[in-house]
């Protein structure tokens, strides 16, 4: 058999960079969206998403992969991906309505034979309640990451195939594909595979909430979290990978989203999930971290302070502002001047009635009474604390991803704050 | 969490204050004539709340629009007869206001409804009263809920402190006065428990600014910052005009703490700063010398 030729219906973050990822292989590719607009500037090769080396990629592969707005171009497919990114809402709940008008559409224009793969994130049991054949279908654990999109479709460490009956072989075009890249394949049900997505950021919110938990102690009792965590990454149970570094509570909305399902389900069948609960209101208290500490060091004793933010973000090398923290801590100033700055990210996405945007890392933080770093950007580390402290007004930098060195800081005349340790105050480290 | 259904720009109509004889009613009626609120003050010579015609009493005396606090409570609530006597009445209160007149009803509830290990206390944490003073205000809460379906605000202050407070109970108040007797301070234990003390003025304030608002939901009052009661002690004892010893004793009960989260207050009232706890003691130290 020839290489099967692959569709991609839905051209959001997820589809259009498992797309580019899959005709890096070799595969010629096929991507659908019904938003003609957005077809045609990807066509044209402006991306609408910002990710580490894709434009690249993008441009090594325009042979292979075509762009269209017509559902009845994936006639041409041997197997159909349905990779549109799920919208939730507030409370992490996913809005099935567009996905589910998708596939209606990919069903109605798939060849004969063609196989279909879900490869969004779903709730268990969705897949198999679709309208084609168990042979023809699939779902496939997407595990992409923000930031690190090409690194992770373009090298898997697995893939994760959700089936009718896991013991019978993929299909030819299916198996071929999965088999370009190299890693291993492990069939289940589509229950499981539904579910493995989930579990997988459930262990990754358990690992985090627990170091937010105890970078929140070090904070209070001396310690500093930065110093543990490399003992307990050389821990073989825990592991060099493991989600350790603290953080401002969720964001970008996966991980809320498989919170809110694993909720609703446990409530459903009555599984005792209280975990869940508690990562929950962890996250939720770690995201106002910022705003406590700027209440107490500057917005309780200065009424008209003028706050530095850089970052917008919800992390670095991602344009989306999903659950933001910055957004967050922004929404809770309203009183105060905020000067913003994202390299990528507009001050526009911030809605606040005393914010305006700066040109520069810089240019934000000129006069300001504090600066918050609320997205650990690489291009924030060329910071020099001196230049902060003679363009600030006033001394306190919040920096909870640790862009900068906190001794530096501090030896600068400025007073540093971050997650997982208590403050490094200028005058303390005189009198050091 | 608190959410304002008015910009507090617009002047504040008429507020009634149940139980304004009382140390924070009163302390709120003092807030709202500095404050130039028009405000009706009813202390238990006014209307008492367990007479069978209060409610009807209640409802004559408010007009449409008005706003009610009600702060009456026989409390601490020590047994189960005045548990059922604060509950009749909160049930005065529910019919007086069923005729859905009002603009707005706060109601001065307490932390006692919260769990005893829930640390650090958010509003939205677990209500498992463990005290007969604890249920009294979750019941009370649930009954205001049900009767009173616009704009509710429910307050939950800590421990209060102030010159003014009859209540003598084990905290700043009680060592304050033991201490400007020169009479020792003993302990519970040796005073290990860390709690958060909250000014008066500072309730009082959180109420303006909550009618203002027109909020509904639920805020706690206290300052997020706990301390042990020996070193509530030695603050006291510091201010003090005459020495007073702290005394320590066998301990009887295990160790618990009380800390808050005072997130959602930050978020609602951005602009209002409490009072820290060792500028509040060198007020009540001035105001009761």
């Amino acid at each position: 058999m020839s290489a099967p030729v692959v569709g991609f219906a839905g051209l959001t973050h997820l589809g259009l960079v498992s797309a580019i990822a899959v005709a890096s292989k070799g595969f010629r590719v096929i991507g659908y969206d019904a938003d003609a607009a957005r077809v045609h500037d990807i066509a044209a090769g402006q991306l609408p998403v910002v990710e580490p080396d894709l434009d690249e990629l993008a441009r090594g592969v325009a042979g292979r992969i075509t762009f269209t707005s017509q559902p009845g171009d994936l006639a041409a497919c041997d197997l159909v991906y349905i990779s549109t990114d799920v919208a939730t809402d507030a409370r992490g709940e996913s809005d099935l309505s567009a996905i589910s008008a998708l596939i209606t559409d990919v069903i109605a224009a798939l060849a004969a034979p063609a196989l279909m793969v879900v490869l969004c994130q779903v709730p268990p049991g969705f897949t198999r309640r679709l309208p084609l054949p168990p042979e023809r279908l699939f779902y496939q654990v997407e595990t992409l990451v923000f930031g690190r999109a090409v690194e992770r479709a373009t090298r898997p460490e697995r893939y994760m195939v959700g089936c009718a009956d896991p013991a019978k072989p993929l299909p030819k075009p299916f198996a071929t594909l999965l088999g370009a890249f190299g890693c291993p394949i492990l069939p289940m049900r589509y229950e499981s595979a539904e579910l493995a997505k989930i579990a997988i950021n459930c262990c990754l919110v358990a690992s985090v909430t627990v170091a937010n938990t105890l970078a929140g102690l070090s904070e209070r009792i001396g310690a500093d979290w930065s110093e543990i965590m490399p003992a307990l990454k050389l821990d073989a149970r825990i592991g060099r990978h493991a989600y350790l570094a603290p953080g401002l509570g969720l964001a970008g909305g996966n991980l809320e989203r498989d919170l809110a399902t694993i909720t609703r389900l446990a409530a459903a069948t009555g599984c005792e999930a209280s975990i869940i609960a508690a990562c929950i209101a962890n996250s939720q208290h770690g995201r106002d971290w910022a705003v406590r500490v700027l209440h107490s060091e500057v917005l309780s004793r200065n009424a008209d302070a003028l706050i530095g933010i850089l970052g917008l973000a919800y992390k670095e090398n991602t344009h989306s502002t999903k659950n933001s923290p910055s957004l967050a801590l922004i929404s809770a100033l309203a009183p105060w001047r905020l000067k913003l700055y994202d390299p990528v990210v507009p001050a526009s996405a911030a809605t606040h009635p005393r914010a305006e945007g700066a040109s520069s890392a810089l240019a934000a933080v000129k006069g300001a009474d504090a600066l918050a770093i609320m997205t650990p950007w690489p291009a924030f580390r060329d910071l020099k604390p001196a230049d902060l402290a003679r363009a600030m007004a006033g001394r306190t930098v919040l920096d909870p991803y640790r862009v900068l060195d906190a001794r530096d800081v501090a030896a600068a005349g400025l007073d540093y704050f971050t997650l997982g340790a208590p403050p490094y105050r200028a005058k303390e480290l005189l009198h050091a | 969490m608190l959410e304002h259904t008015a910009t507090g720009t617009e002047p504040l109509g008429g507020v009634v204050v149940v139980g304004a004889g009382g140390f924070v009613g009163n302390a709120i009626c003092t807030r709202l004539a500095a404050e130039k609120v028009p405000h009706l003050a009813l202390t238990r010579k006014d209307i008492d709340l367990l007479e069978p015609e209060a409610a009807t009493k209640l409802q004559r005396m408010l007009r449409p629009g008005d706003a009610l606090v009600f702060v009456s409570a026989l409390a601490p609530t020590r047994n189960n007869s005045m548990l059922i006597d604060n509950l009749r009445m909160a049930e005065t209160i529910c019919a007086a206001v069923a005729a859905g007149q009002l603009a707005q009803l706060v109601y001065i509830s307490s932390d006692a409804v919260y769990a005893d290990d829930a640390n650090p206390v958010t509003e939205r944490s677990c209500q498992q009263p463990s005290s007969l003073h604890g249920v009294m205000h979750l019941a009370r809460e649930v009954m205001l809920q049900t009767a009173f379906k616009l704009p509710l605000a429910i307050l939950r202050p800590t421990l209060i402190y102030g010159a003014r407070d009859p209540h003598n109970g084990y905290g700043p108040n009680r060592f304050r006065r033991l201490a400007a007797k020169g009479e020792a301070i003993t302990l519970f234990g040796e005073g290990e428990e860390m709690r958060d003390h909250v000014h008066i003025d500072d309730v009082a304030m959180l109420v303006s600014a909550v009618l203002h608002r027109r909020s509904h939901g639920a805020l706690n009052i206290a300052t997020g910052n706990s301390f042990s009661f020996r070193r509530v002690a030695e603050m006291v004892v510091a201010l003090a005009p005459q020495a007073a010893e702290i005394r320590g004793t066998p301990r009887q009960n295990p160790i618990t703490h009380r800390h808050f989260d005072i997130t959602d207050c930050i978020k609602a009232f951005p602009q209002f700063h409490y009072v820290p706890l060792s500028e509040g003691l060198v007020h009540v130290a001035k105001e009761s010398a």
